[in-house]
């Protein structure tokens, strides 16, 4: 038994266009099976990469791998990928069907062959009776299930997803979120998508990997990326957080800059500058002196408090920052007003120490 | 997974190099270049070597027997250009220009004001009765005005009718600068409409709600606002009505030959190809950065 | 670009509907009149001459009874009929080459970066914007020292005349062409080609299913704006063209130089017919395809003042 090959592996890739690095040296394995999500601020690379690996731009350096075969040097046509470009990228002058059987009909794939996969992927993607439309003809999220049974019909090895989501309003983007999940499940190949949207990704993916400014900065689960961020930028971009400036006092232990120490473990060596990342909803607010004995506790006032629904959303004013802090809303209790001494609190442990 | 499954080994061969980054930018602009090479090969040839002929007689000289040498080269020809033969009618030339400019921007502007003032559908059908003549062969719409103006002709028989006397102006300045305007109104309405036709209305409104007049609101928010439709129709009109060699020929007389009559006269007749060669380089160069202030003037989006 | 670029509606927006008060001013009634004015000022001239066809009088502005004799003098007439013949061939020829080579050219320009692109860039605008006096000067210095030089070089008998014509056509017309394909390269998504080519399709393959479909009727209007331009153009033509043949506009130029006869109205007529049929022609095109189009009238109207002096 040897290990299951990846699907796609990455091996030392850096992309750059004139003096601009694009990619800078990533290292990145994307198991077979996953869906797995390029996560970053827009021009951070994950486009490049994605289109590195459809085979739509050159590497620099390094290897690009798809089930263990090197195919860094091969034109896209040539690379068992396909991709769902932003946007789309439907051709405007062919119909639904005719859109889903280009890759087939380049592949020179026989007519009877090529008619029942095009009506499978047709069906695969509900749009079963729209085969005569033109894509403007189409709205929105049947243009996006047009772009995937037009990348599905070829049974790619991995199907790359650019932005997928992007072109479509809040409520359409949720419903698609699901069902592209579950339409993962069901064909079972390999996703690699794109995004800026944090939410999405955490929602969608497998597995994420988080890209500024060129580098790969954190790669690992939701979980993993949500509770235990690798920096800063990462504990930053994904979901809201509190980032308390502190330096280290020991591998167990670190001091904020109100000379407050706080049980935090950490690996950076002592004296490092570093900041803890206090979660909103891990922290707890109680009237001034209410806080349980033994947490890490401090004091301040509350400035503001906003109603989201299902929850409150407060800020309170520290001696140098303000933090904020989300309680799940109940009619019921009474909380605390603006102007009240409030302090505020988490359990040992409840934070995260995060370098730069 | 048996052995046979194990996938084959990893080969480096097909692993991207900064060489090979380069040698795929290096085919594909060998591509671009190929695509571009049979054309850039015709107007090298067939364009830009007769363009390089031109300018080299501009600088020749004439022997005694007319004919274009090159020893002595040197500005001959371009001093020449000072003479006040040539002098008078590059005057001229300019004059009729800008007095064709001038007219078409007159009539041109009020209306492509008008046609933004149509609704959509009207505005279309109208546009497309712009669009006809602007097309259609402008030799036959020269010749058009010759049957018109001509002795005997329907206009001279209704001055005549009305008692004016007949109205002769074929052969005159006013012939060519009539048909200068005819051929050339498209030319000032089309990006006049567009330039007009891309302001708010809310705009001109604004204005009369700060008590503003009409002629008020038109000559501070309206013309301003239309200035570069303004510049670019101007140029349009004026730079060929300069250069114009068709409508002088049919409508003008002898004594309102204009530079394109000209330089053409110093090729077929008079046989100064020096003189020829240096006037069409100068027109050229005032085509060159009447076309730079086009651009300038946003003429590229108009 | 684009006065005239998305056709009769600049922009391609929806036009706003000006408000229009419906009280009567002096300045609205002045503003109908005067479109009315030129309206008039556009037509009657064209309709009098197709009225003036077919008068029997000699005198070509004068009305002396209904004939058809000026056209069967038209059709009869050999000389006449050869200049049809030149003019047809050189627009056709000079046509298919420049939409050929004009849409490579605009390809190459659009799509690659090269070594001297941009020296070819501006070379391809050159001939839009030379006077039309320098092309045809350019024209006919050329003709006469490169003739002389094969001839002599070769112990050739090359004289201008049909090929001299059509060589100077194309190379005003190659720019014309590549001019209007490019702006509707320029408006096409160059992510189609991409997904053609991420679904298995070679370069050629890419371009053949995907990007020639897309510019095809920016490629069709460039032809139709070449024919037009082949077919208008008289002093260029004038130049290039020696004793072996000349075409139509130059016969009727010369015609019409010599003194007018009533065979010249005729004659226009037809021309005029035949050119208002192309630009419906174009119109058409443009109205088929949605999206933006690029008829002849997808060039600026710098372009085609150039070539109507």
């Amino acid at each position: 038994m040897t290990d299951p090959v990846p699907a796609v592996t990455i091996t030392g890739i850096t992309k750059r266009f004139g003096d601009v690095t694009a990619v800078d040296d990533i290292d990145l394995e994307i198991g077979d099976g996953e869906f797995f999500a390029l996560l970053g601020p827009s021009g951070c690379g994950k486009t490049t990469t994605l289109r590195m690996i459809a085979g739509l731009d050159f590497p620099t350096m390094g290897s690009l791998q798809i089930f263990g075969d090197e195919v860094g040097t091969l034109p896209p046509n040539k690379r068992p990928v396909n991709t769902v470009f932003q946007a789309y990228a439907l051709f405007p002058h062919m119909n639904v069907a005719d859109n889903v059987a280009f890759g087939l009909k380049m592949q020179k794939v026989e007519r009877a062959e090529r008619d029942r996969r095009v009506a499978e992927a047709v069906g695969l993607v509900q749009l079963g009776g729209m085969e005569s439309r033109r894509p403007n003809q189409l709205s929105g999220g049947q243009q996006q299930r047009v772009a995937l049974a037009r990348a599905l019909v070829n049974r790619p090895k991995v199907l790359l997803l650019d932005e997928p989501l992007g072109a479509l309003d809040l409520k359409l983007r949720q419903e698609m979120q699901l069902e592209l999940k579950a339409l993962q499940r069901e064909v079972g190949i390999t996703f690699v998508f794109v995004t800026h949207d944090q939410e999405e990704a955490l929602t969608m993916s497998d597995r994420i990997a988080v890209m500024h400014e060129g580098r790969l900065l954190q790669v690992g689960t939701p979980e993993e990326i949500y509770q235990r961020p690798a920096n800063r930028f990462v504990a930053d971009f994904i979901g809201r957080t509190n980032l308390l400036e502190a330096t280290v006092a020991s591998s167990e232990e670190v001091v904020l800059s109100n000379g407050m120490r706080v049980a935090a473990a950490s690996e950076h060596p002592t004296g490092t500058k570093v900041a803890v990342s206090l979660r909103p909803e891990q922290a707890f607010l109680y009237r001034r002196g209410a806080a349980p004995a033994g947490w890490p506790t401090i004091d301040g006032v509350l400035r503001e408090v906003t109603y989201v629904g299902n929850a409150l959303v407060h800020t309170v004013a520290v001696d140098w920052i303000t933090i904020e802090v989300r309680t799940p809303y109940r009619s019921t209790e009474t909380t605390p007003e603006v102007g009240d001494e409030v302090s505020v609190s988490w359990e040992p442990g409840g934070v995260t120490v995060v370098g730069d | 997974m048996t052995l046979a499954e194990v996938p084959p080994e990893v080969t480096t061969a097909g692993a991207a190099t900064p060489e090979f980054e380069r040698a795929a930018a290096k085919a594909e602009s060998r591509r671009g270049f190929l695509l571009a090479g049979p054309a850039y090969l015709y107007l090298l040839i067939f364009f830009a070597i007769p363009l390089g002929i031109v300018f080299a007689y501009s600088f020749a000289n004439r022997n005694r027997f007319g004919e274009a040498v090159f020893t002595d080269a040197g500005f001959d020809a371009y001093r020449r250009l000072a003479a006040p033969i040539v002098r008078d009618i590059l005057f001229r030339s300019l004059w009729l220009a800008l007095l064709t400019t001038a007219i078409c921007l007159v009539i041109g502007y009020p209306f492509s004001y008008y046609l933004t003032t149509r609704s959509s559908k009207v505005r279309n059908i109208l546009l497309v009765f712009v669009m006809i003549p602007f097309w259609s062969n402008f030799l036959v719409r020269n010749y058009a005005w010759r049957v018109i103006l001509g002795k005997d002709g329907v206009i001279s028989r209704i001055t005549d009718f009305l008692g004016l006397g007949e109205l002769e102006i074929l052969f005159t300045p006013s012939a060519v600068v009539l048909g200068l305007v005819y051929g050339f109104l498209p030319f000032m309405i089309l990006p006049l409409y567009a330039s007009i036709e891309r302001i708010e209305m809310s705009l001109i409104e604004a204005g009369r709600d700060l008590y503003a007049s009409g002629w008020q609101s038109f000559r501070r928010i309206l013309f301003p606002l239309s200035r570069p439709g303004v510049i670019a129709g101007s140029i349009l009109v004026f730079v060929p009505s300069l250069g114009a060699y068709v409508t002088p020929e049919i409508l003008g007389g002898a004594k309102t030959t204009l530079l394109g009559s000209y330089i053409v006269t110093q090729f077929l007749t008079a046989r100064n190809w020096p003189v020829g060669a240096s006037l069409s380089f100068v027109l050229m160069a005032v085509m060159l950065v009447a076309t730079i202030v086009y651009f300038r003037a946003g003429g590229r989006n108009l | 670009m684009s006065v005239i670029a998305r056709g009769p509606l600049p922009g391609g927006r929806v036009p706003r509907v000006r408000q229009r008060a419906g009280r009567w001013s002096p300045t609205r009634a002045a503003l109908g009149v005067n479109a009315w004015f030129v309206y008039a000022f556009f037509y009657a001239p064209i309709a009098l001459l197709v009225v003036f066809s077919f008068s029997a009088d000699r005198n070509v502005g004068r009305w002396g009874g209904f004939t058809l004799g000026w056209y069967e003098d038209f059709i009869r007439n050999e000389s006449v009929q050869d200049a049809i013949w030149v003019s047809v061939r050189v627009a056709l020829l000079s046509t298919v080459i420049s939409v050929v080579l004009g849409t490579l050219a605009a390809l190459a320009i659009e799509r690659f970066r090269f070594r001297g692109r941009q020296t070819f860039d501006a070379l391809l605008y050159l001939p839009i914007i030379i006077p039309d006096v320098t092309m045809a000067v350019m024209m006919l210095l050329f003709f006469s020292e490169f003739f002389d030089l094969l001839n002599l070089l070769f112990d050739a008998d090359l004289r201008k005349g049909f090929a001299s014509i059509t060589v100077s056509h194309i190379a005003f017309n190659i720019s014309f062409v590549s001019v209007v394909v490019r702006a509707r390269l320029a408006g096409m998504d160059r992510r189609l080609e991409e997904a053609a080519m991420d679904l298995y399709a070679s370069r050629w393959k890419a371009f053949r299913h995907v990007t020639l479909p897309q510019i095809a009727p920016g490629v069709a209007g460039g032809a139709l704006l070449a024919l037009t331009l082949s077919l208008d153009d008289v002093v260029v033509t004038q130049f290039a063209a020696g004793p072996g043949a000349t075409t139509l506009p130059v016969y009727v130029f010369g015609l019409i130089r010599r003194g007018v006869t009533p065979l010249i109205n005729s004659v226009s007529v037809v021309m005029l017919v035949a050119s208002i049929g192309l630009v419906i022609l174009s119109l058409f095109v443009q109205r088929s395809r949605s999206g933006s189009a690029a008829g002849p009238q997808g060039v600026p109207a710098a372009n085609r003042a150039r070539r109507s002096t």
